[in-house]
């Protein structure tokens, strides 16, 4: 060919393509979601002899979790032969990659375990992709089954932009709950008692160095177990109304109220007291639960999921609590639910959903869970297990549920708050912010965020 | 003639790679969820990645972690080749085989054994204090200064036995009469190696250099499973934020841009490394 | 030759201490991969725990993943290097129009990150209807290996012996006999080497895997590690044990033809 020619043709071919390209915007070859059908009053309780295949997303990959899902399942399809579930379970991270991308498939999966998170839910309902519960809410009583302080967990308002008020999206099985746990010996032989109040908490911590003790275990590599500190720590300086609106990204509040910098503060008032094991933000997650249980800590901050493999490791010697901001008053710390079950606006049979997300958080279901050595979110009083961490663990997820405050967690704020407190924290671990930088750099996030919405 | 059997390589590669890159192309230019219909932003992506302080921060850690990757275990490779390549030690294969494992492993396996070392009751530290140096040992992972370049000695391990197997190559060609000449001049063996050794393998020098840059400046799995980007912003890298864009905060349209701009600087980077090294070996 | 002790001391030295840097790591993760996996099992006193292994292998479903792995291997290690040779071969011994500039265009695909065109890929497969199956896993990680490929065999082709070529075609051999017949059986250290890149680089590979097959049907071994991982805490002890039976494959691999391996690296390396 001539070099015209060929000229030519490669100009010909990359007109072509840029034209091709240019011709679409991303985005609009996915399926649509379908309006929803017959506004109101189709929905059935009744699946009765329904022939149906329900894909099911979840991430309860580990342990117990696996176990209870697996029962469940099992349980559900021999009270109604003509469902199949086809079970797709995969880790919390991968789930998150793919969730997303899948949401828009033709084939879709039916019932997903979703992320609570604006990022997740939130950016799901935004689209569209969920389907509003509240019609099946009704009809199962999900209303009573629920508090209203976990439920607000897996409600959205229907444009997004209200985390916490509007449609239910989904039913969470398990409750969390983030705490103190402690070696009952090490207590002991600092000649304390179990702290009522967070005074009394900073007084334990500072007898625990005076007596040569690493006060706290705190595994911060990964940036957000330090946010699980800084919420129940936020509860008694702050309002747990104005800490629920900044945790769920609502506006009506400010980070920059002068509460939360105290908080902060106190923070960093015990990392340089010496309170925490050497370099936290270098510390692994499990190996600082891990150190508590070999003997090297008094107390360390944390979730209820970490109670198990702490019994496990410490039998007897394990215990929870969680101080209160005054003595006598209600409990307010940082806790939640796990991911809850939603049903995708796509899915074929909604009904058989709806069904399967009631049978797993039925009040039988709640048995198996709390057997099988999660933390079930409704019941949780009457299945406390007789002794152990365990039955103060649920005791107090019963307490604050009912009668104090389940603070969120404040990542949920924005899409970026992970990140954003994440950091900050780390940076003021290490001494390398001050309080007083730590609230303007949240205030940044969650003010323009806040401010962009709606 | 050529153009066959170009075909079922070009045909393959065009549908599954260039088509791809095209359409990232086309996406930095959207803003877009990944869930609803894009809008069109112009290059509103690109000037954000230019203005983002963030970013600049990613790549700026990526330029750094070259030396990490790239000219560290080149330094290293050159070296250890040079022993291989010459000296009457036994156990040769054995050597060579164990400096080459760490390419062999996948990078989360890595990653996790490599948190350990570094854990601050980890055995680094504990090495450290074993011979008195106390004061050196840190929460290598959690510190905001030490913390890349922790994270990027872990990529030296890693590279270093690419880097000496190539290099070793270049070395096994070069005709020892050219070192019994040396030797009989009375040159020992580090003025061997500058006199000799060095100048043959300048193509293979390239090579690695080549090679091993694209792999310091794509690092994404390493920061992922190790750090995070922690503690603080520290050890964020490019095609972690591209992930993060696209996966976690739904701005698959910024994080398209990234991608492309990350692309381009590891293409105009190699090329200047080629050139150079081109013109070295005429 | 003489070298004097102080050199072949000094040359023990080095190998050694590097030698221990590089396996250090490694033998960490078999440490840990016997370790008792809960406290209470370490109070049984044991100090091997072989069965980790077994455990691993059933939570992780490795013989789903496993299997899947050893299919995609197969498939994108023969597609990709075949292509590989052609166009290497083409490349390295031709003349034509464009060489310069396509070859840059194939190089373009060692250097692109996965994560910028995982995306885009999801869903124009998707609309394709390639997602969830094996070709949709494959053929993107054809295309990336026929990048690497391609410049490989390239720097092969163009270092072969030039009057090798020359007798050939004065016998009368056409090109394709040229390639098959006399450079492909001479060049088998380099082609070995390839092979074994891409085996490694196919079995590894964890993004492409996790993207195209979202609903979990096309997942390969190092997916399975992300079963230990839970959302809190993760299972270390198992997961190093899974990281060992995921590497393993490749180990073997690389052990067993690490001859081949290693002199194909020496050969095959670029003759620029």
């Amino acid at each position: 060919m001539t070099q015209k020619a060929t000229a030519r043709w490669w100009g010909l071919i990359s007109v072509a393509a840029v034209v091709s390209l240019a011709a679409c915007a991303p985005g609009s070859g996915t399926a649509e979601p379908d309006e929803t059908e017959g506004g109101g009053g189709e929905i059935s309780t009744d699946i009765g002899d329904v022939e149906a295949t329900l894909t099911v997303w979840d991430q309860e990959v580990r342990g117990g979790q696996n176990e209870q899902i697996e029962r469940l399942n099992e349980a559900f399809m021999e009270e109604h032969p003509g469902v199949t579930i086809d079970r797709v379970s995969q880790s919390f991270d991968d789930l998150a990659t793919t969730l997303r991308l899948a949401l828009t498939d033709d084939e879709a999966p039916d019932v997903v375990q979703a992320n609570n998170g604006r990022n997740t839910m939130g950016a799901f309902v935004e689209a569209g992709q969920l389907l509003p519960l509240n019609e099946y809410a009704d009809a199962y009583g999900w209303y009573d089954r629920y508090p209203e302080s976990v439920l607000q967990y897996s409600t959205y308002s229907e444009d997004g932009t209200v985390f916490g008020e509007g449609n239910v999206y989904g039913l969470p099985q398990v409750g969390e709950v983030v705490g103190v746990f402690y070696s009952k010996s090490k207590l002991e032989s600092l000649g304390l008692e179990v702290p009522a109040t967070w005074e009394e908490f900073d007084a334990a911590l500072a007898a625990a160095k005076g007596a040569g003790e690493i006060p706290m275990q705190l595994g911060n590599i990964e940036a957000w177990p330090a946010g699980h500190v800084f919420g129940p720590l936020q509860g008694a300086y702050a309002d747990p109304a104005d800490i629920t609106n900044l945790g769920l990204g609502n506006e009506g509040a400010s980070w920059t109220a002068p509460e939360n910098e105290e908080a902060a503060a106190k923070l960093q008032e015990w990392v340089n007291a010496g309170y925490f094991n050497e370099g936290p933000n270098g510390t692994d997650y499990d190996a600082a639960w891990q150190a508590l249980a070999a003997g090297n800590g008094v107390f360390l901050i944390g979730g209820s999921w970490l109670a198990a493999d702490l019994e496990d490791a410490m039998g007897e010697d394990v215990g929870f609590f969680v101080p209160a901001a005054e003595d006598g008053g209600p409990l307010a710390t940082t806790g939640g639910t796990g991911l809850p079950f939603a049903v995708t606006q796509d899915s074929d049979v909604p009904d058989v959903a709806a069904a399967y997300i009631d049978f797993i958080t039925s009040d039988d279901a709640m048995e198996i869970i709390a057997e099988t050595g999660n933390l079930p979110v409704n019941r949780t009083a009457e299945l406390a297990p007789e002794s152990g961490v365990q039955a103060e663990v649920y005791g107090v997820f019963g307490e604050v549920t009912s009668s104090g405050s389940l603070l969120p967690y404040l990542d949920y704020a924005t899409p970026t708050m992970g990140d954003t407190l994440g950091q900050s924290l780390q940076g003021l671990i290490a001494g390398q912010s001050t309080p007083a930088e730590l609230t303007q750099a949240l205030e940044a996030d969650y003010g323009q965020f806040v401010g962009s919405a709606g | 003639m050529p153009y066959g059997f170009l075909l079922p390589a070009f045909a393959l590669y065009a549908a599954f790679m260039l088509f791809p890159i095209a359409r990232a192309v086309q996406l930095s230019v959207y803003e877009w969820d990944g869930l609803t219909v894009g809008t069109f932003v112009g290059l509103d992506n690109y000037a954000a990645v230019v203005t983002d302080p963030r970013l600049r921060e990613a790549f700026g850690h990526a330029l750094i972690l070259i030396v990490f990757f790239s000219l560290l275990p080149v330094a290293i490779g050159l070296v250890l080749a040079a022993v291989l390549n010459r000296a009457k030690v036994r156990g040769l294969p054995f050597f060579r085989t164990v400096i080459f494992l760490p390419q062999v492993v996948a990078m989360v396996v890595v990653a996790v054994a490599w948190r350990q070392i570094y854990a601050p009751d980890g055995s680094l530290n504990a090495a450290l204090r074993g011979v008195g140096l106390d004061g050196l040992a840190r929460p290598w992972l959690g510190d905001f200064t030490f913390s890349l370049p922790a994270v990027g000695t872990i990529g030296t391990w890693v590279s270093m036995g690419l880097v000496t197997v190539l290099l070793l190559a270049g070395m096994s060609r070069i005709p020892s009469e050219q070192y019994e000449a040396a030797r009989l001049d009375g040159a020992g063996a580090v003025r061997e190696f500058f006199a000799i050794t060095l100048p043959a393998v300048r193509g293979e020098i390239t090579v690695a250099l080549t090679l091993t840059i694209i792999a310091a400046l794509k690092t994404f799995d390493l920061v992922y499973v190790t750090t995070g980007g922690g503690p603080g912003t520290s050890t964020t890298v490019p095609s972690y934020e591209v992930y993060r864009r696209a996966f976690e905060l739904g701005e698959v349209g910024m994080a398209a841009a990234v991608g492309i701009v990350l692309t381009v600087l590891i293409f105009a980077i190699n090329l200047v490394v080629n050139r150079v090294g081109d013109r070295s070996t005429t | 030759m003489m070298t004097s002790r102080f050199e072949r001391t000094a040359n023990y030295v080095v190998l050694i201490a590097f030698a221990a840097f590089a396996l250090f790591p490694i033998l960490s993760i078999l440490v840990t991969s016997i370790g008792p996996e809960t406290a209470s099992i370490a109070r049984e006193g044991r100090t091997f725990h072989w069965e980790n292994f077994t455990a691993a292998w059933s939570q992780g479903q490795f013989s789903r993943y496993m299997a899947t792995s050893v299919l995609v291997s197969v498939i994108v290690v023969s597609v990709a290097v075949l292509c590989s040779l052609m166009a290497g071969y083409a490349f390295g011994t031709m003349r034509f129009r464009g060489e310069q500039v396509l070859f840059y265009v194939f190089l373009l695909g060692i250097m692109v990150p996965t994560e910028a065109i995982i995306v885009p890929l999801y869903f124009d497969m998707r609309s394709v209807g390639l997602t969830n199956t094996i070709w949709g896993v494959a053929l993107p990680q054809i295309a990336q290996s026929i990048a690497f490929g391609t410049y490989w065999m390239r720097a092969y082709f163009r270092g072969s012996n030039r009057s090798i070529i020359e007798a050939g075609r004065l016998d009368g051999a056409g090109t394709h006999r040229i390639l098959w017949q006399i450079l492909v059986p001479m060049g088998r250290p380099a082609i070995t080497t390839l092979v074994l890149l891409t085996f490694m680089w196919t079995w590894n590979e964890f993004l492409i895997p996790l993207v195209m097959s979202p609903s979990g049907q096309v997942r390969t071994a190092p997916l399975a590690l992300a079963f230990f991982q839970g959302q809190y805490v993760q299972g270390t002890t198992l997961l190093a044990a899974a990281a060992v039976l995921v590497a393993l494959p490749v180990v073997v691999v690389y052990l067993f033809l690490q001859r081949h391996f290693i002199r194909g690296m020496i050969e095959g390396a670029v003759r620029e």
